[in-house]
């Protein structure tokens, strides 16, 4: 299929053999004053798979964008070079050394020499894909056009050529008449995808080209992309915040912190040595949900600003445990130690010591154990207080258009129960019928056959003010947090009306019981936070301010809506944990519904497993895990990325 | 008047840094709106020109140096002298009607952009939060009322009328310069309805009005300003125009009654472009500084603006 | 398709709104309209003509019968075209006169407007892809002050310089009194110089609202991931301008196509009149000076009849334009 050598991940080592691809020297890139990417320096080789791993803000984009001088205004290289090795083609040599390749700096050379380069040599597919194909023209005239500009392909052949690309990413030829919109999210995924790949070119970009997309299809085409890798042996750079993902499928790894490259080694080793204490953390994130006990780590605090100036030190120290003094003065820089490069005096004080492996065991961060494993539980599960009851839920949505009425079965008799201290995980892709079920459990929705039962009260069968004041009982907590808050007012404000609607709290007793529902979530003092707004939290405290909300009435059942899928890698075990202290403690049923089988098995007691309406798996979470019996559910624990069970065999 | 009534019209761009403003909104004891748009230097200049309109109409009669209906003075005189912009063709002293003219202008913006942005938040805020048969029926009447082409549908309402005069013409902008103001914050009400901190809200126990007031209007501050502002300019605009084609009560004093005078009692065959010109320029102007306030206003609902 | 039909209904049903509009403006009056109607035809000249009496009986179908009588006699008569007899140009009927103003008018107009989209479109574009730098300032600026000129001062200023001061055009009239209206090279070569500066003061404003759409509409489209990537894939510029964020951003503008006529049609009822262009504008402007009902309900009706076809026209040109509203997600 190709005439270039096929890879094996690993057969090309991170100094390569010959001369790089890519390099970036010492490049910086700032927007307006803040400095997003700063004095990065790595190099690529030709078929290498490269990830780069950080968590959101930390300039990845920023930097994949430098590299292709895409950046939107007012983003500016103000230092260094991005010095691209590969020639300009000329037949098809290319194996072997090449001896007289002459480099060019892409930050400086001329627009139409760049523009011949582009595609040809180097493409991309950019974060959040559902925007990157123009919503008037067919997928065909999207290759058509980056065909017909780059080669001599006309008429039939480049139709021809356009058809193998789509069935190169399994898609159908026929879709190529298609219009955008006409494509779900995972097909559009997989357009950009073949679009990348239609010049045959050298090095490809890919921004987090799966984020948003269910695991199950991300799954899909991570696999298709690492085998188009290996067949056409371009080389990548991945761009991810998810570390699963970027460690099972890239050969080497590099981790970006506050716009730096602060580790970077090969994948493999990196899993077993992890030499940053912040990549330390971001493995600490992840676990096999299989294993018998769970506890996955996070890093408290949040990452720094960088448009404050003068800040001093390694960026990483007010949430490092390893922090030394040295760290706060100066600002640590990327050096080879141990299988790779590094960025952190400890790390190197203790390579340069002789052994470099410091206790891996000790994982950086505070640590969450899954209670699931854990043998303090109080009572079994089944002899804990039923608070709510489905049983036989059944709905059916009816659309109309024009004369065609379509009908879903968005929920296909449906029952559990909610117990008292317990969380009840509520696992599916999305339209499996997850938020149809959470709503039946809020009154928003009823059920057109089965009932809902709160106590005494039939919930399905609630209207106005019964319905009001059932809201007294069952609280929301959200996916994404800046969205659950209204930005206009402040926590304070936000916090005291459930006060004052549910449960009579007003004028001076009113303070008190806000200081005290922000303590209760963790943020204290609690003072500092009832005159600020939304926006001057991070998204972890803005979650916490959620959950704070939430417990103003004294609810007896929470509704969690994928609480943690928003956050940050680094801090969502954080929320978990919040979220568990909480049920235990008040004895507070959660109905916690997730697409993500990792922490449903960190937090849950039980597990329900929805499919297409249908619940095909239910049970105790440990059980269902590691005895899954439902061929969908294996399917959901094999989509996980888990780069400890593959690396580890 | 090159869009509809409410329709704004300025090319968007980014102006100051949010960090500073905010500190600006922190240090300062004015109302945080004044320093949001004095932080624009193009809503700056805005407000300075409309505050400078505003003082001229409210001290007309000190500032005027004649009473600007009496016809005593020699007719179609040249500027100079005791008229400094000259006279009418029957001889009235054409800077006096001018000061006085701004008072029309600037009532009826203030009048008509009021009633027609309280309209439009009524109209658009049932549409928008009902939903159902409320909101197809509001709709079609907003999308009507938009095709309708307005002037002409001013000039046949004001035919009509028995009387004539401000009053009417107020009445006529209200009830046909709505539509656009509608469109837009029904819009936005549809989405920001569908936002989680409404259904938030909705489960911290607050009712349908605190929902709307307490929760979404804030968040349409901007929305409603900028709205009032484009009515405030529409029926400025719509009023000289009016009171130009003689629909109104030509005896009143205004800028678009002495264009009427001007253009009907031959300014063009005296040469006295003055009479013609100053007018014209003066609604420009005041136009201009709504619009240029306008440029500040996307930072009213800015949360990053909104620090005490 | 469903696009297309849910388009002509709402056509039809703003066409029969603005039929029944028409019918109940001159009804809405405190009395009996047409007495009251006719007393202030009375009150304005010494002897009422009778024509004007029955003309304005026709156009309020006959006084006697309830008013839903009324209204379905109204309503056949629209269907008929028979809107009565002008009694300002007695013995002509409304209709003979709408049809000798309306193709001045829709020349005018029609020129103006389309002249007006080209214009402001492409310089908005421009001012867009060129965003931020000199040339957009002083079209964003421009625009921003120009946009506040009232159409007919723009007029009045405009025959003050150019026809009064400078002779270089007629003052006034559609065409010059020696030259009989007729199908002839010379008419229309007279019609066309009389047409400059009505046209002219139509024109300095009138691209004002595209440019601001079209420009801003372009910044956000240049700012798009489809338009980044056109540029990634090393597409020529001018390709990335023109089928990528110029071709989305022209979008919103069409749709503004029919409400901005209704605007212009404002603007072009004022330059009529002081051009004494003797199109639809003019006509209604003498209609009210001489409180002719008849003749300026009909004409409003013709108008916003005008202005409905165009927006059913700029929605069908919408639907072939973006295939999102053409053809909608099947999944
Ligand atoms: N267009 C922009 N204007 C100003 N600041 C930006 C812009 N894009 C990104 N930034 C800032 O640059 C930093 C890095 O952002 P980004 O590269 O998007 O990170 P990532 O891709 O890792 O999430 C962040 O602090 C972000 O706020
Ligand atoms: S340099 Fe110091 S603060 Fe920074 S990561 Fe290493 S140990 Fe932590
Ligand atoms: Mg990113």
């Amino acid at each position: 299929m190709t005439e270039r050598a096929s890879l094996e991940p690993g057969a090309v080592s991170p100094e390569g053999a010959g001369s790089p691809l890519l390099s970036v020297e010492n490049l910086s890139v700032s927007y307006a004053a803040t400095r997003a990417v700063r004095d990065v320096s790595f190099q690529l080789h030709d078929g290498e798979f490269v990830g780069l791993l950080g968590e959101s803000g930390s300039g990845k984009t920023t930097l994949g964008n430098a590299l292709l001088r895409l950046l939107p205004p007012p983003g500016r290289i103000s230092e260094g070079r991005v010095m691209w090795w590969g020639s300009a083609r000329t037949g098809e040599a290319r194996e072997g050394p090449e001896p007289h390749r002459a480099g060019r700096d892409l930050t400086t050379i001329g627009q139409e020499d760049l523009r011949r380069l582009r595609w040809r040599e180097m493409s991309t597919v950019f974060q959040s894909s559902m925007n990157s194909l123009n919503p008037v023209l067919t997928i065909e005239t999207q290759f058509r056009d980056v065909i017909e500009e780059h080669t001599a392909m006309r008429g039939a052949p480049a139709r021809q050529r356009i058809g193998q690309l789509l069935e190169m990413v399994m898609l159908d030829p026929s879709y190529m008449r298609f219009y955008p919109h006409e494509l779900s999210g995972g097909m559009k995924q997989r357009v950009a995808l073949a679009l990348a790949l239609a010049l045959r070119p050298r090095f490809v970009l890919l921004d987090e080209p799966t984020t948003g997309l269910d695991v199950i299809v991300q799954r899909s085409i991570l696999d298709n992309v690492r085998a188009l890798q290996r067949e056409q042996g371009f080389a990548v750079l991945l761009i991810s915040h998810d570390l699963g993902t970027v460690m099972e499928v890239s050969d080497r790894v590099m981790v970006m912190y506050a716009g730096k490259i602060v580790e970077d080694q090969r994948a493999s080793t990196m899993i077993a040595e992890p030499m940053h204490p912040y990549t330390r953390g971001l493995l600490g994130a992840y676990a096999d949900p299989r294993a018998r006990e769970v506890e996955i780590a996070y890093i408290p605090g949040r990452p720094p600003d960088l448009s404050r100036p003068g800040q001093r030190g390694c960026l990483f120290a007010p949430r490092c445990q390893e922090a030394i003094d040295v760290c706060r003065a100066e600002e640590p820089v990327l050096s080879a130690m141990g299988q790779g490069e590094a960025a952190c005096h400890v790390a190197e004080a203790a390579y340069a010591a002789g052994d470099g492996r410091r206790d891996q065991s000790a994982r950086a961060g505070e640590v969450f154990t899954a209670p699931a494993g854990r043998t303090d539980r109080g009572p079994r599960v089944e002899r804990r207080q039923e608070v709510l009851a489905v049983a036989g839920v059944h709905k059916r949505y009816r659309s109309r258009r024009g004369l065609k009425v379509t009908e879903v079965d968005a929920v296909q008799d449906v029952s559990f129960v909610l117990r008292a201290g317990t969380v009840t995980a509520l696992v599916g892709q999305s339209g499996s019928g997850k938020t149809t079920l959470a709503r039946m459990v809020t009154g928003v929705e009823r059920p057109d056959t089965g009932s809902v039962t709160f106590g005494e009260l039939r919930v399905d069968r609630l209207r106005g003010r019964g319905l009001k004041a059932y809201r007294r009982h069952v609280q929301l907590v959200f996916q994404d947090p800046f969205a659950a808050l209204n930005p206009a007012h402040t926590i304070g404000y936000t916090l005291s009306r459930p006060l004052i609607n549910h449960q009579d709290v007003t004028g001076a007793a009113l303070r008190p019981a806000i200081e005290e529902l922000l303590e209760r979530v963790g943020l204290s003092p609690a003072s500092t936070y009832i005159e600020k707004y939304p926006h001057q939290l991070s998204g972890g405290q803005q979650q916490r301010v959620v959950v704070a909300r939430a417990l103003a009435p004294d609810p007896e059942i929470i509704v969690a809506d994928e609480p943690i899928s928003m956050l940050d890698v680094s801090i969502r075990a954080e929320i978990l944990e919040l979220l568990d202290t909480l049920v235990r403690e008040r004895g507070i049923a959660m109905l916690y519904i997730t697409h993500d089988l990792l922490s449903a098995r960190v937090l849950a007691d039980e597990v329900l497993v929805l499919h297409n309406g249908k619940l095909v798996e239910s049970g105790a979470t440990l059980e269902v895990i590691r005895g899954a019996r439902d061929a969908y559910t294996r399917q959901l624990l094999d989509a996980i990325p888990n780069p400890f069970a593959t690396r580890r065999g | 008047m090159s869009t509809p009534i409410g329709q704004v019209a300025k090319p968007i761009d980014s102006e100051p840094a949010p960090g500073d403003v905010a500190a600006a909104v922190r240090r300062s004891r004015l109302p945080s709106w004044v320093v949001i748009l004095w932080a624009n230097r193009k809503s700056r200049i805005g407000l300075i020109m409309l505050g400078l309109f505003i003082f001229v109409a409210v001290f007309a009669p000190l500032l005027a140096t004649h009473d600007p209906k009496v016809t005593d003075f020699a007719q179609s005189l040249p500027p100079g002298g005791a008229h400094p912009l000259g006279t009418t063709a029957s001889g009235q002293d054409i800077l006096s009607q001018l000061v006085y003219g701004a008072r029309t202008s600037i009532v009826v913006g203030l009048v008509a952009g009021t009633v027609v942005t309280f309209i439009a938040l009524l109209v658009g805020l049932t549409a928008g939060y009902l939903q159902g048969w409320v909101d197809e029926v509001l709709s079609f009447l907003i999308n009507l009322a938009l095709v309708v082409p307005v002037l002409p549908l001013m000039i046949t309402i004001a035919a009509y009328s028995p009387v004539r005069g401000l009053f009417l013409i107020i009445f006529v902008i209200s009830i046909t310069g709505w539509a656009w103001g509608a469109r837009v914050k029904r819009a936005q009400i549809l989405t920001l309805r569908s936002r989680d901190y409404i259904t938030a809200a909705r489960f911290a126990g607050e009712g349908r009005l605190r929902i709307i007031f307490a929760e979404i209007m804030p968040n349409m501050m901007s929305l409603v300003v900028a709205g009032f502002l484009g009515a405030a300019a529409g029926a400025i605009g719509a009023e000289a125009g009016l009171e130009f084609l003689g629909l109104g009560d030509p005896t009143t004093v205004s800028w678009g009654t002495m264009l009427y005078w001007a253009n009907n009692s031959g300014a063009m065959l005296t040469g006295q472009w003055i009479w013609l010109g100053a007018p014209g320029l003066a609604i420009a102007l005041l136009l201009s500084s709504l619009t240029l306030i306008n440029f500040g206003v996307d930072a009213l609902s800015n949360p990053h603006l909104r620090e005490r | 398709m469903r696009y297309f039909v849910s388009r002509v209904m709402f056509f039809v049903l703003t066409l029969w709104a603005a039929v029944t509009l028409n019918f109940i403006i001159p009804r809405l009056q405190p009395g009996d309209p047409a007495q009251t109607m006719v007393q202030r035809l009375a009150g304005q000249s010494e002897a009422i003509d009778p024509a004007a009496i029955r003309a304005v009986q026709i156009m309020l179908g006959l006084p006697t019968g309830s008013i839903f009588e009324q209204y379905v006699d109204y309503l056949q008569a629209v269907v008929r075209g028979d809107f009565g007899i002008s009694y300002t140009y007695f013995p002509y009927t409304v209709t003979h006169m709408i049809a000798e103003a309306l193709p001045w008018t829709i020349v005018l107009v029609g020129v103006t407007h389309v002249l007006g989209f080209v214009i402001g479109t492409l310089l908005g574009a421009a001012a867009a892809w060129k965003r931020n730098g000199k040339f957009d300032t002083v079209v964003s600026l421009g625009s921003t002050f120009i946009g506040t000129l009232p159409f007919f001062w723009i007029a009045l200023i405009l025959i003050y310089v150019l026809a009064f001061t400078l002779r270089w055009f007629p003052e006034a009239g559609g065409y010059s009194g020696e030259i009989d209206p007729a199908w002839s090279w010379a008419f229309f070569g007279d019609a066309i110089y009389h047409g400059i500066l009505p046209a002219l003061s139509l024109l300095i404003t009138a691209p004002i609202g595209w440019i601001m759409g079209m420009r801003n509409n372009m910044v956000h489209t240049l700012g798009e991931d489809y338009t980044r990537l056109a540029l990634a894939k090393g597409l020529r510029q001018r390709r990335v301008a023109l089928t990528y964020s110029a071709r989305v951003a022209i979008l919103p503008n069409v749709t503004g196509f029919a409400l901005g006529l209704g605007t212009i049609l404002g603007g072009t009822v004022m330059v009529e009149m002081i051009f004494g262009y003797p199109g639809m504008g003019k006509l209604m402007f003498d209609a009210i000076s001489n409180r002719d009902y008849p003749l300026m309900q009909t004409i409003f009706l013709f108008t916003t009849i005008g202005v409905l076809l165009a927006n059913l026209c700029a929605d069908i040109l919408y639907g072939v334009l973006d295939p999102r509203v053409r053809r909608e997600a099947q999944t």
